[in-house]
């Protein structure tokens, strides 16, 4: 109980703080009251995490009550076309569970002829990287978390390293793709870029930092590595193995990843497409899912409702809508601006000095908040920076690969991880301690968030790549 | 009519403290899917049923995978059925347990047993106590006599 008071009273005060705070640095009492209330959303979310939708619902209903946004105006800002996609992918994620694509998919670590250390290793990085950029890190990291329970069960060897392997490996990966991470989706629809824009900056930044990532957790979990060696000279046993998970590639899952197929054919070529069809910027981007997901609760209408009712995480979806919809009275009511020309004046009004800002706020932010958070509330900051004249499309590349990267630096810095490390307790009674990851999770957050600087500020400046 | 009327009032229950493997066998024996548990006051507890030995040996994330076929008994289920000697009724039972009063009509505990998917409701009194159970064949045979 008194743990609860506490945590009261510290969002309490953190948010009247807040209001008074930014009163006091220039911003009226319409912007300094929006941005209290949206400050005691995210710590009700911080603070209370299981309530986070109610504490989204009572920021948002306080809003409206404090007139901070009209609500016309706040319905508009929820990102409904976000939201769309995202219940679509969560359909078509529920088929392809339902068909066996990603039993498959982390079967094939267990077809590796002459399985070793490294090379067990090296695929669950590159499993975990690729399968995080087609769909949504929750659902990729249960399948590589159940894949690896299995394979060190058989093996015998503390499965731990290999599971924080995945995690990092998890995050980096989502950042590549515009499917990996809501956030990857949210920063496309509002800064207007395409899947190839993503091809061109974030998946190859993402591809060498899953490169250096392997390379720092050969040297890191070396002693790991070669105990999972010697367990496996021991028991020689790749035939076994072979059979432990096996789901045939039949009829049912071939027509399934047909549909996925399709979806990614109009999601990769979507600019190609709404250029040649006149359509509005990203049109075919938001709606490849749901017409996927429309094909298939009529191929499947036996199972539509399930698809619709289990397969869609409507909590999640909810608290986004509201939360995109706070952090977007802030642009409002004008409060971001203020905020814009503040750190534009720290950054000495230099586009680096910005980038940089943005890169490594929204890193160590993402370390300790949820990055659905961080980005939803640098969004309206990015766009009034457009607005002053400071605008880049490279920041929107840092606040994306920072997000990402970021939760790699501690246990709770992303859902993947806390996801990960859930189910290793419950599974095997394992707790990890902050200390644990802590080490490995910060070396490679900094690295790569270095490696983010550095590209991006090559790609910024030398405009070859 | 009234469950109570329909009920069987001798109601094998387990202990909180019972070993699963021992409650297990009983199911097997009575050829039943489940029991309640009571404390030692006969306070209705829990429901322990072979659905919660299957939760306890199949991984957590089952439900989260959809279609993920093992050809073998792997390794992980063979080390939980090993731990599965050691556990009591009380770690394993469902806490939240679909009951109904002597007086409930026959009608209301079929409908509950459909809307709440149960094959057996135990019946209970104004304190809880058990005082017998129902099960679905009961009910059924109780409707269709008219």
């Amino acid at each position: 109980m008194k743990k609860i008071v506490l945590k009261f009273g510290g969002l309490f005060f953190v948010s009247v703080a807040s209001g008074f705070l930014s009163y006091a640095c220039g911003l009226n009492t319409h912007q300094a009251l929006s941005l209290a209330i949206f400050v005691a959303s995210i710590m009700g979310t911080l603070f209370f995490w299981e309530f986070r939708l109610s504490f989204a619902f009572l920021g948002s209903g306080l809003l409206l009550i404090a007139k901070a946004i009209d609500l016309d105006s706040f319905l508009k800002l929820t990102s409904l076309d976000v939201i769309l996609f995202l219940a679509g992918m969560m359909i078509v994620v529920s088929l392809l569970k339902d068909a066996g694509f990603f039993a498959w998919l982390v079967a094939l670590i267990l077809r590796a002829r002459n399985l070793s250390g490294k090379k067990f290793t090296f695929l669950v990085m590159v499993i975990s990287g690729l399968l995080a950029c087609a769909v949504d890190e929750v659902t990729s990291i249960i399948f590589m978390v159940a894949a690896i329970l299995e394979i060190c069960d058989y093996y015998e060897v503390t499965p731990t390293p290999f599971i924080i392997i995945s995690v990092l490996a998890t995050n980096i990966g989502s950042a590549a793709t515009v499917m990996g991470n809501p956030i990857g989706i949210l920063i496309a629809t509002k800064a207007s870029l395409s899947f190839e824009d993503f091809l061109l900056t974030p998946f190859p930044i993402a591809l060498i930092a899953l490169l250096i990532t392997i390379l720092i957790v050969f040297r890191w979990y070396r002693r790991a590595i070669a105990e999972f060696d010697r367990h496996i000279e021991e028991m020689k046993a790749d035939d076994i193995l072979l059979k432990l998970i096996s789901v045939p590639m039949d009829r049912h899952l071939k027509t399934s990843l047909s549909v996925f197929g399709a979806m990614m054919v109009l999601i990769v070529l979507h600019r190609r497409l709404e250029l040649l069809l006149g359509l509005t910027e990203n049109t075919i981007l938001l709606i490849a899912p749901m017409i996927t997901a429309g094909v298939i609760m009529v191929w499947k209408r036996h199972k539509a409702r399930e698809y619709v009712e289990r397969g869609i995480e409507w909590w999640t979806l909810l608290f986004f809508m509201l939360l995109f919809a706070q952090a977007g009275t802030l642009r409002h009511t004008g409060a971001t601006d203020v905020f814009a020309r503040l750190f534009a004046d720290f950054a000495r009004n230099n586009s680096g000095g910005l980038l940089a800002l943005v890169l490594w706020s929204s890193s160590i932010g993402s370390s300790v908040l949820d990055n659905v958070i961080v980005v939803v509330t640098y969004v309206p900051i990015i766009k009034s920076f457009f607005a002053l004249g400071y605008g880049s499309q490279a920041f929107w590349w840092a606040l994306l690969l920072g997000g990402c990267f970021g939760g790699n630096i501690t246990l709770i810095g992303s859902t993947a991880n806390i996801v990960a490390i859930g189910l290793l307790e419950k599974e095997k009674n394992i707790r990890v301690r902050f200390r644990d990851w802590f080490g490995i999770g910060l070396t490679v957050g900094l690295v790569t968030t270095l490696v983010a600087w550095a590209l991006l500020l090559l790609k910024n400046y030398c405009c070859t790549f | 009519m009234k469950i109570n009327e329909i009920m069987t009032k001798e109601v094998k229950t387990l202990l909180p403290d019972t070993p699963a493997v021992e409650a297990l066998k009983r199911l097997f024996e009575n050829r039943i899917s489940g029991l309640p548990v009571v404390d030692a006051q006969g306070k209705l507890v829990g429901m322990f049923t072979e659905k919660d030995i299957l939760r306890a040996i199949l991984p957590s994330y089952v439900s989260q995978v959809g279609r993920f076929v093992y050809e073998n008994s792997p390794k992980t289920i063979k080390c939980k059925i090993a731990k599965l000697a050691e556990a009591k009724v009380g770690e394993l039972m469902r806490k939240e347990v679909v009951k109904v009063s002597e007086e409930a009509p026959v009608c209301e505990v079929a409908h509950i047993m459909l809307t709440q998917n149960v094959r057996r409701v135990p019946v209970v009194d104004a304190d809880d106590r058990v005082k017998g159970i129902v099960a679905r064949s009961d009910v059924l045979d109780q409707l269709l006599k008219g």
